[in-house]
């Protein structure tokens, strides 16, 4: 088992690799020039050609993407053109406002989800059935952005009931809360504060959970209807199991492989639909930071974002495959 | 005979398959017959009429108009248009080159398949907006670029499945017993493998299709899709950001499209798996 | 329970607004500690209420003001050499020490020797300063500079030299950017928001101004507006015109109207075919009905521009707007001039930006059949931002719709485009325009620099490297908590805010 799982982690260090080299490339060969986008309006041409020499931008496309690599074995990921400060430290910054909307969200999905699979699962054809069905096509249908405008214009617009952007209000929280303000606060016993970053964090999240709350639903119900027929329920309920334990911790448990392997591969997509949930709100993560750099050209950030994005997803599915493990053991002794 | 007939339709009437496969027929007549059914040609301007509200079935421009006076519905049917083209051809395109790669990945075996899929991976680990973004940005507008960048992501689904199936498929008798006829390798990856792939392929491509279209519609918000001349409701949508609490219907009418769209074609694709995928044909179907 | 928690919610939804506390919804962020590593305008704007700048320009007066510096003149013998007397006895933010000339002198080599900066086009007619006494600077121009103060005030920040060569750049910047102006500067978090503390001790702050200023970014205009009805902002920057009926409409919150300084124009390069073609270019002028635009897009809320310039612009004649040079829609005119040019219905593409000006996506949709009806065969390029700039400033774009902002005194703009040689975006090169600028620009004589200013707008037009199509009307959104007149130059002081009860 151990010796499986290190070939596969050694297995991606080539194609996290290979990203690094496309990504470079990619952004390299887009049009726009930093120097151009980033100095002001009245910049004159020697301004331009320092700052391009002062980025490097002046050497051939090899040379910089060899000095990148070598500067990353090191753990230096560079200097953002824009902010002058080293890309680890801005996206430092930012990241975690993206975990935490991206966990709540996941939360959010679950939380709806998994029970409305189950209920459906268990009552195909019912009202359960029938209403569930409805949440989990819906949240696979509707565009998150649409979903988030639609929201921040009824809930905060005309409702007024929650904040329309931001992560939390100055003046309620101390300081800059560049790290895990709900959960900072929740540890401090600073309650209102708390209840600010939660405030704050709702719409967001559901916008960018209710795909994710779709899908878990879809493959928890099929995943249900499918273990339901197994004989090993049908002994439990000779046994006299009542229905509710049957339901909630022997179908349950069976049916839990496929949703932890759906919902890995979704994360990916969670990931990168925060990137345009969080422009939507003004969410400051990674993913606003992300779309900022892209406009600006700002490469070390942008490569460094992209490539902290995908160690991220391929972290995930490392964790599944270990979590597939645990869940099924049968899967343990497969070569 | 009738019976027969009736036992093939019978299973195709539930509810689910009628309403999808009913969405998207509307979506696919909408589309085809977009410069017959529209009133209005969809870029013509009238600035004096901007920005009206929906008249309903009574006035000259039932859904209203824009900012710069385009009549609303009239560009909802050339953007389903333009919506049918890009979800058709971008399933069509990636399941060519998906089942392709994925076939000759699992038929071939060895380095080829190493190489082919150690490319599937670098494309699967990248977020999946970020590769159509930078696609577009180096590219630029146009419906070419914005087919490839949504290809890029697409095509990686079938050449896993083609792939799977290949590789099985291999070590068969039948394969076998070609390769002794002297059939070529090509003559058998066509003839055997890809024939099986078609449930898997259609079920896969009604999701992708969905898939597409809900991209388009977020690169288009971004900025980052068609030149403006052509219509789409993704950039509807993006237009009718900036107007949203003040002239609704310049949103909310594309966001619906999308909504109902994507939802007609989940819900067919689904009913077509539970069809065609005999192992859950037992479970019962929810809705229908 | 569920009541008490819709409750809880509901009061929670309205923060109460901490009196003297006012928060401002903009759509820029300032990127870095250096207060040197930024040119967009919302960072000229802190810091110069933050650490301080020379002077500033004053729309109610029309006129340039000091700040840090009381007095200026020029040397009539040698125009090139310019004297500023600073104001004395000047106590800086939390230490007290004096603002000194050296402290001037420091800031003006800071700006040119420091690796971030992006500032060094405000000094670049800069010769040298020199430090003639604890309260007075010289400063020598390369050449006679009428417009120096355009380059100056508002734009040269000051900070401290002791600070500086004491901590060194990084912890000058992060931890000790204490300035002599009226706000302190309480926490800067880069890319959200910058919140400003007022120094009481300061004698431009007054118990009206509000305590606290915080900018926060918004940059969606329905989210500044909706903040702003929800008392989340008590300012809310940029109001495009359609949103702003909501805000006349609320009894929250007021529109405050004023015009921008900022030129939006049609540029066309005559370096690419068909733009090569003075009638051609001409005709574009012709073709379009800005009237129209103004009214049914733009909600009446842009002043057309007769002119490169409009009232707001220093060198403004209205008598040249109504002579007949000043270019009419007439597109029967445009249709003849078309012709009259041999263009042969080739494509042309109208770049613009999306979302970077007010609606400026549906002006230039609006502008596409306009073009046509003349004959002109346009279609509209909505590339991304990034794309579209770096090509304009190399120079790559054909014909584009853009603004130039920041234009009290145009001279700078004026060279900065139409000159030869000045930057590649247009690359005209038309000797009419060149000896107008030269002439003008070497007139320290007020009236007759702004007639030779008139003569280099009819310079301009003649050649018609551009169409000066409006300048909008600035609309902030502000709450009926707090009074606040907006300038043409968009800037946010808080010394020019009060915080009503």
């Amino acid at each position: 088992m151990v010796g499986y799982l290190l070939r596969r982690a050694i297995g991606t260090i080539p194609v996290i690799l290979l990203i690094s080299l496309l990504v470079f490339l990619l952004i390299h060969a887009a049009p726009g020039d930093p120097a151009d986008l980033l100095l002001s309006d009245q910049a004159t041409p020697q301004d331009v050609a320092e700052a391009r020499h002062r980025w490097g931008l002046d050497q051939p496309l090899y040379v910089q993407y060899l000095r990148f690599l070598v500067n990353v074995l090191k753990g230096d990921f560079g200097t953002s053109f824009r902010y002058s400060d080293p890309v680890i430290t801005v996206i430092g910054e930012r990241l975690p406002a993206t975990i935490e909307l991206a966990v709540v969200s996941l939360l959010i999905a679950v939380a709806l989800g998994l029970p409305l699979g189950v209920w459906a699962g268990a009552k195909p054809n019912s009202w359960a059935d029938n209403l569930g069905s409805f949440f989990g096509f819906f949240g696979i249908s509707m565009p998150n952005f649409w979903f988030g405008i639609m929201l921040i214009l009824v809930v905060a617009g005309y409702l007024n009931w929650l904040p329309s952007s931001g992560r939390s209000t100055y003046g309620i929280a101390r300081g800059s809360e560049t790290g895990f303000y709900i959960t900072a606060s929740l540890l401090a016993g600073n309650f209102a504060a708390a209840w600010d970053g939660v405030r704050h964090i709702i719409l967001p999240a559901i916008a960018l959970g209710t795909n994710m709350m779709g899908i878990i639903m879809r493959v928890t119900r099929s995943a249900v209807l499918e273990v339901m027929h197994e004989d090993f329920v049908r002994t439990a309920r000779a046994k006299g199991v009542p229905e509710r334990a049957v339901l909630w911790r022997h179908v349950l448990r069976n049916a839990l492989v496929p949703v932890i392997t759906v919902g890995g591969l979704e994360l990916g997509t969670l990931l990168s639909g925060s990137i345009i949930v969080e422009t939507v709100f003004a969410w400051p993560g990674s993913g606003s930071l992300l779309i900022s750099a892209i406009e600006s050209r700002d490469y070390p950030l942008i490569t460094g974002t992209v490539i902290i994005y995908t160690l991220a997803f391929v972290a995930i599915n490392f964790m599944i495959d270990i979590l597939y493990g645990f869940v099924d053991p049968r899967i343990r002794f497969e070569k | 005979m009738r019976a027969t007939r009736w036992r093939v339709i019978r299973p195709l009437l539930k509810p689910k398959i009628v309403v999808g496969a009913g969405i998207v027929l509307i979506l696919i007549v909408a589309g085809a017959l977009a410069p017959w059914i529209a009133p209005y040609d969809p870029n013509a301007q009238d600035l004096a009429l901007a920005l009206k509200p929906p008249q309903w079935l009574f006035g000259a421009h039932v859904l209203g108009t824009d900012a710069v006076g385009r009549d609303i519905l009239s560009r909802l049917f050339y953007g389903a248009r333009v919506s049918l083209i890009i979800a058709v051809t971008v399933v069509l395109i990636s399941g060519v080159v998906g089942v392709g790669l994925g076939a000759i990945s699992g038929y071939f075996a060895g380095l080829v398949d190493f190489v082919i899929q150690k490319f599937v991976e670098v494309i699967w680990a990248f977020p999946p907006l970020l590769l159509a973004i930078a696609i577009m940005a180096f590219l630029g507008q146009g419906l070419g670029n914005l087919i490839l960048a949504l290809v890029m992501q697409r095509w990686i689904s079938y050449c896993r499945v083609a792939r799977g199936q290949a590789l099985s498929m291999r070590s068969r008798e039948f394969v076998e017993a070609a390769r002794a006829l002297g059939a070529s390798d090509a003559r058998i990856v066509v003839r055997h493998v890809v024939p099986n792939l078609f449930q898997s392929a259609v079920v896969i491509g009604t999701f992708a299709m969905a898939s597409a279209i809900i991209s388009e519609a977020a690169l288009s918000f971004l900025g980052l899709g068609v030149p403006p001349e052509i219509p789409t409701w993704g950039s509807m949508l993006a237009d009718g950001r900036t107007y949203i609490s003040t002239s609704w219907w310049l949103a909310l009418f594309p966001g619906l499209c999308i909504f109902f769209t994507v939802l007609g074609i989940n819900l067919l694709g689904d009913g077509l798996r539970d069809l065609l995928d005999p192992r859950l044909k037992r479970s019962g179907s929810g809705i229908g | 329970m569920v009541a008490m928690a819709i409750t809880a919610f509901l009061a929670g939804a309205q923060p109460a607004a901490a009196r003297g506390r006012v928060t401002v919804g903009v759509t820029e962020t300032i990127a870095s500690y250096d207060p040197y590593a930024d040119s967009v305008s919302l960072a000229y704007s802190i810091w110069c209420q933050v650490l301080g700048c020379l002077g500033v320009y004053d729309y109610s007066k029309a006129d340039y003001v000091g700040m840090l510096a009381e007095s200026w003149e020029v040397d009539k013998a040698n125009p090139t050499i310019w004297t500023f007397h600073l104001r004395h006895g000047l106590k800086r933010q939390n230490d007290g020490k004096e603002l000194t000339a050296d402290d001037v002198v420091f800031s003006f080599h800071r700006i040119n020797s420091d690796p971030q900066s992006q500032q060094k086009q405000n000094v670049a007619p800069v010769k040298e300063m020199t430090a003639v006494d604890k309260y007075t600077v010289r400063v020598v121009t390369k050449a006679p500079t009428a417009t120096l103060l355009e380059y100056l005030f508002d734009r040269f920040i000051i900070t401290g030299k002791d600070l500086y060569e004491k901590y060194g750049a990084r912890d000058a910047d992060r931890k000790y950017l204490w300035g002599w102006g009226p706000y302190k500067l309480k926490e800067l978090a880069i890319g959200q928001r910058i919140v400003l503390e007022k120094d009481p001790t300061n004698p431009d702050a007054k118990p009206e101004n509000p305590d606290t200023l915080i900018f926060t970014i918004m940059r969606e205009p329905e989210q500044r507006v909706t903040a702003l009805l929800n008392n989340e902002i008590q300012i809310a920057e940029f109001i495009p015109p359609q949103l702003a009926q909501r805000v006349r409409e609320s009894k929250s919150a007021k529109i405050a109207e004023v015009s921008s300084v900022e030129i939006m124009f049609l540029a066309m390069s005559p370096k690419y075919k068909p733009w090569d073609n003075l009638k051609l270019r001409q005709a574009v002028c012709y073709a379009i009905d800005r009237d129209s635009i103004i009214k049914n897009i733009l909600g009446g809320e842009a002043d057309r521009l007769d002119g490169p310039i409009g009232p707001v612009q220093y060198g403004y004649d209205p008598a040249y707007a109504k002579r007949s040079l000043f270019i009419p829609y007439d597109p029967a005119k445009a249709k003849e001039l078309v012709k009259e040019s041999g263009y042969k219905g080739e494509p042309v593409d109208l770049y613009t930006p999306v979302g970077r000006y007010i609606d400026d996506k549906e002006v230039t949709q609006a502008m596409i059949p306009m073009l046509n009806a003349v004959g002109i065969n346009a279609r509209l390029r909505t590339p991304e931002w990034a794309t579209l700039w770096s090509d304009v400033q190399k120079g790559k774009t054909p014909f584009y719709y853009m603004g130039r902002g920041s234009v009290v005194d145009p001279s700078p703009a004026l060279w900065q485009y139409f000159e030869t040689g000045g930057s590649p975006r247009i690359g005209i090169s038309d000797p009419g325009i060149d000896k107008a600028l030269a002439a003008e620009s070497v007139d320290f004589d007020p009236a007759s620099r702004k007639k030779r200013l008139n003569l280099a707008f009819k310079a301009i037009e003649d050649a018609a490297p551009a169409c000066f199509m409006w300048g909008h009307h600035l609309l902030h959104g502000i709450s009926n908590s707090i009074e606040f007149k907006p300038d043409a130059g968009g800037r946010i002081f808080g010394t020019q805010i009060t915080v009503k009860q």
